[in-house]
């Protein structure tokens, strides 16, 4: 798609306000039932980030982001936007005060109006006049690239189509933060994983805030500036994609974003300086492998850890400068092909492991020992 | 979905007290707290109000003191248990004979090959149509004792030595009665029929079950709660009947219970007792609604969809042509006989000359449409009444549908379940309840009809609109206010244009409905206050079956007019989004 000039054309940050957060949570709370679907949320979003809710079903991030539009009032806590109080537990500022652009799951697109009146119908509310409506329509429109059709009706067009309406009208208004709430779920696998690129190349050339909702992790790795991954109603980790895929700051966070083998040990020996430790793992080797350093500062010898492996960084062959000393020794159980590369399962003792290689190894009576790429283990706990 | 302002807590040492007025009292919605409240004290008003004073009536004595006396005195009286056991027989008559007619039928169109299953479902409408009142006179046309057209013919020529049909009896009653409700059962079974997927059926038979034992296994348990509602509609229906009854019991000298309250109404009004003789059916209606929403909706979890495929259809072979009759005669005998006696008799000369082309004359409809006539002036209140009530129930239904289905507080469901309550509310007893709360405002007028017919027929209008918006997502809504538009104008930018089939198809069947209503017109219209049905009875209690003929001709040529305008909103798709 190509996309006009990064000209700040949404929103500029006016001087007072270029450093106050576009959206601030404190302490948010809501039940919801028996449930305490978001239990204690801290969080800001800086003006031009791309910030994504990440978490499985359930964890409280579409609530989280429907408290933020303002169709839910929290019951506890607080919610600013552009430094003003929205919502706290007494008050709640109606959605249509907030100034916000939203993009829906169902898309919502409007079935009986046509696509310049979806698109056009938050000017038209602010009672702009019909030549300024028109105007900022073909501008959003060119921008979803969507201007031939204008006149047509939403059923006429496909699900990609009625996506890019849907962005067009949220964005038509020049919200202050577009809130999306797993917007691309509904497409098919190759159309998404297009609209992904789209979008992050969208946010990053108009400067626009984000605040994203997924439960796809790849989706999240691709869009955000932050990953705020939540479970339970709380944040477990906020971080850049790379924090938070190769430094995880739980188990949690470990398995769900990305496939992760974890493997039980006991620390052997501490090197602070470094940020390091040595484990010596429960089915034999001993392995150094970094670690988050609030866990580093209460480790001493004796005490457990879990070290998490990604299947990329498990290798058949010894490394020149090896982590371990003898190799993990794992049973081959099953390989499987996988077009790029290749998958092969493992156990160590009762550990399952899971390794990904270009080429296919060969085992003598299915033995093998696996080497961590140097720098790559990670205790999670 | 429930943006709750919870302005009642603006006061407190929260942070919003540190808000600047003006900002909190921009969260204050007055367009919708408006529109809502008043919505819901018009609900009050129309349901709640008398059915309070029903109840009070018949427990409250004449001194204020909490009593049972009333029901005894009510009971004690002559002739009122006779009426009540009348009434019990004939529900049970009239449901079995539903049941009876309506699920067999259901089966032949829905699942086998027999001819001519289009015509069941079309005379099925017709007779769903047709008030039992109107049909009365139908069948006085055709089997009046000595005089029905149909004894002269098994008399004159089938070689009968006396007349075999007797239509003023209590067998004429439970007749009518039943080709009034059989629809109901017949509707309900054959769409619950056709809706099993044809997989429950089939897995069944894979697994070397026959034909008849699939039928008995799997098909029957699952069309049960179809068939347990229908019954209990019918039983309700027949137990509230009154037009037919009237009709009936005036010539043929029986009561139930429903034209004892009418008798006890007439000059002077005797509320209590009537409120009191109300109560029986009341209870009985509870009971049946608890049962319904207990017994049957736990029953009714499984969503069903998909058409009867070529494998559910069972070929019938030689029974086909019987089937085939079978529903010939059904159709004949509810549907083209009734309303070709009808028409034949608004214009025949006089009951009981012979058939001729000299006899047929357009006098009735010149006298029906004559400026110093009561019926002229029925049909004006008719159509104005049906105007109103239909407008008034389709934004009620509206406002309330939308409350219900996205607004959350404390209570709404007391809203749907009032609502519903008016549904199961046998329309007599109602009645009494809406004369004893208005009378004294509007005594004599046509406010008074107006809030029976509006209160009465606002279920109808609220579950077709609540169903309307039912389908609708909420993101439609929200994505209109996300983009700036308050409440009300997303409710009318984006809820109501795409809710407009249903709440058009709601304005409809309220104005069909209202056109026809005969119980609560005869207790409430006045003698400047009359309205089709209750001129169309005192024609038929007086005798002048003719003029009744024409008066009816009129109400069902509007009404069926009118259901074919539904296939025009239903023709343009209403939007529905999942």
């Amino acid at each position: 798609m190509s996309l006009p000039s990064p000209a700040p054309r949404f929103a500029p940050p006016s001087p007072q306000t270029a450093d106050r957060p576009r959206l601030e949570l404190r302490n948010l709370r809501k039940r919801l039932g028996d449930t305490a679907a978001v239990n204690g949320i801290d969080l800001k979003v800086a003006p031009g980030e791309s910030v994504v809710l990440l978490g499985p079903s359930g964890c409280g991030k579409t609530t989280t982001l429907r408290m933020i539009a303002g169709f839910l009032q929290p019951d506890g806590g607080e919610i600013h936007l552009d430094g003003v109080v929205a919502s706290t537990a007494a008050f709640a500022l109606p959605p249509e005060k907030r100034q916000l652009g939203m993009v829906f799951q169902s898309y919502a697109v409007w079935p009986h109006r046509t696509v310049a009146e979806n698109v056009g119908y938050g000017l038209e509310v602010a009672g702009k006049k019909k030549k300024e409506i028109e105007a900022g329509v073909a501008e959003v429109l060119d921008l979803v690239q969507l201007s031939a059709l204008a006149k047509r009706y939403p059923a006429e067009l496909s699900g990609g189509q009625q996506q890019r309406v849907a962005l067009a009208r949220a964005l038509a208004t020049k919200p202050s933060l577009l809130l999306l709430d797993e917007p691309l779920s509904n497409l098919d696998a190759s159309l998404r994983e297009e609209m992904r690129f789209e979008l992050r190349a969208l946010q990053k050339n108009i400067g626009l805030t984000t605040l994203y909702v997924t439960h796809d992790q790849d989706e999240a790795l691709v869009l955000a500036d932050r990953i705020v991954v939540m479970n339970k109603g709380r944040i477990e980790q906020v971080g850049t994609p790379e924090e938070v895929y190769r430094t995880p700051a739980s188990r949690f966070v470990g398995s769900f974003i990305g496939i992760a083998n974890l493997i039980e040990g006991e620390v052997d020996a501490v090197d602070r300086g470094a940020g390091k430790v040595r484990i010596a793992l429960d089915g034999g080797d001993r392995l150094w492998s970094r670690a988050p350093a609030r866990w580093l500062a209460d480790a001493a010898p004796g005490s457990r850890a879990t070290v998490l492996l990604r299947p990329e960084d498990l290798r058949l062959e010894q490394p020149q400068t090896p982590d371990q000393e003898r190799g993990i020794e794992a049973s081959f159980l099953a390989e499987s092909f996988l077009g790029n590369r290749y998958e092969l399962k493992f156990r160590a003792g009762t550990t399952p492991l899971r390794v990904q290689t270009r080429r296919r190894g060969t085992f003598v009576d299915g033995r093998a020992r696996l080497w961590v790429r140097p720098g790559s283990a990670w205790v999670v706990a | 979905m429930s943006e709750i302002t919870a302005s009642h807590r603006l006061v407190g040492d929260s942070p919003a007290t540190s808000l600047p007025l003006l900002r909190r009292l921009s969260t204050l919605q007055p367009v919708r707290f408006l529109v809502i409240g008043g919505s819901i004290a018009i609900l009050l008003a129309l349901i709640a109000y008398p059915l309070a004073l029903l109840a009070g009536y018949s427990f409250v004595d004449a001194h204020g003191n909490v009593t049972f006396d009333t029901f005894e005195k009510a009971f004690a009286r002559r002739g009122m248990w006779q009426a009540t056991v009348n009434s019990g027989w004939l529900v049970l008559f009239v449901t079995v004979g539903a049941c009876a007619l309506g699920v067999p039928l259901a089966w032949i169109v829905a699942r086998t090959d027999a001819p001519g299953k289009a015509l069941v479902t079309l005379s099925a409408g017709i007779s769903f149509v047709i008030p039992t009142f109107i049909s009365v006179i139908s069948w006085i046309f055709l089997a009046a004792p000595n005089s029905g057209y149909l004894n002269r013919l098994a008399v004159e020529y089938l070689g009968f030595s006396t007349a075999p049909l007797n239509i003023m009896s209590f067998g004429g009653l439970v007749f009518i009665e039943i080709v009034g409700v059989y629809p109901l059962v017949f509707f309900a079974v054959s769409a619950a029929l056709h809706n099993i997927d044809a997989s429950h059926e089939q897995a069944a038979r894979v697994l070397g079950a026959s034909r008849l034992r699939t039928t008995l296994t799997v098909t029957l348990p699952l069309v049960r709660p179809a068939i347990l509602s229908a019954v209990i509609l019918v039983m309700l229906d027949a137990l509230s009947s009154f037009g037919a009854p009237a009709a009936i019991g005036t010539m043929a000298n029986f009561s139930v219970i429903t034209t004892k309250i009418y008798d006890l109404l007439k000059f002077p009004p005797q509320f209590n007792y009537a409120a009191a003789v109300a109560m029986p059916i009341l209870i009985v209606t509870a009971l049946s609604l608890l049962i319904q929403k207990y017994a049957i909706r736990t029953e009714n979890f499984r969503t069903l969809t998909g058409k009867a495929s070529a494998d559910q259809i069972t070929t019938l072979g030689r029974w086909r042509w019987l089937a085939g009759g079978f529903c010939l005669l059904v159709a004949f005998g509810t549907a083209v006989l009734p309303v070709g006696a009808l028409v034949l008799l608004s214009l025949l000369s006089s009951f009981g000359a012979p058939i001729s082309l000299d006899n047929l004359v357009t006098k009735h409809y010149g006298l029906i449409f004559d400026e110093d006539f009561v019926a002229r002036a029925s049909i004006i209140h008719s159509m104005l009444l049906a105007l109103a009530t239909a407008t008034v129930c389709a934004t009620l239904g509206l406002v309330l549908g939308w409350v219900v289905e996205r607004f959350r507080f404390f209570g709404r469901e007391v809203i749907s379940f009032l609502v519903m309550i008016a549904y199961g509310f046998p329309s007599i007893a109602y009645a009494v309840g809406i004369l004893m709360g208005y009378v004294d405002l509007f005594y004599g007028t046509l406010t008074l009809i107006l809030i029976a017919y509006a209160g009465k027929l606002l279920p109808i209008a609220f579950v077709l609109v609540r169903n309307g918006i039912q389908q609708l997502s909420t993101d439609l809504e929200e994505a209109a206010r996300i983009s700036g538009a308050g409440w009300l104008r997303s409710i009318r930018d984006v809820t109501f244009p795409l809710v407009r089939g249903a709440v058009g198809i709601a304005w409809v069947l309220m104005f069909s409905l209202s056109l026809r209503e005969l119980s609560m017109s005869a207790i409430l219209a006045q003698s400047d206050t009359q309205v089709m049905p209750t001129v169309v009875l005192q024609f038929i209690e007086d005798g002048a079956v003719e003029l009744a003929a024409a008066l009816a001709v009129i109400i069902v040529a509007v009404s069926l007019t009118m259901l074919g305008l539904i296939r025009l909103f239903t023709r343009k798709k209403t939007a529905v989004v999942s």
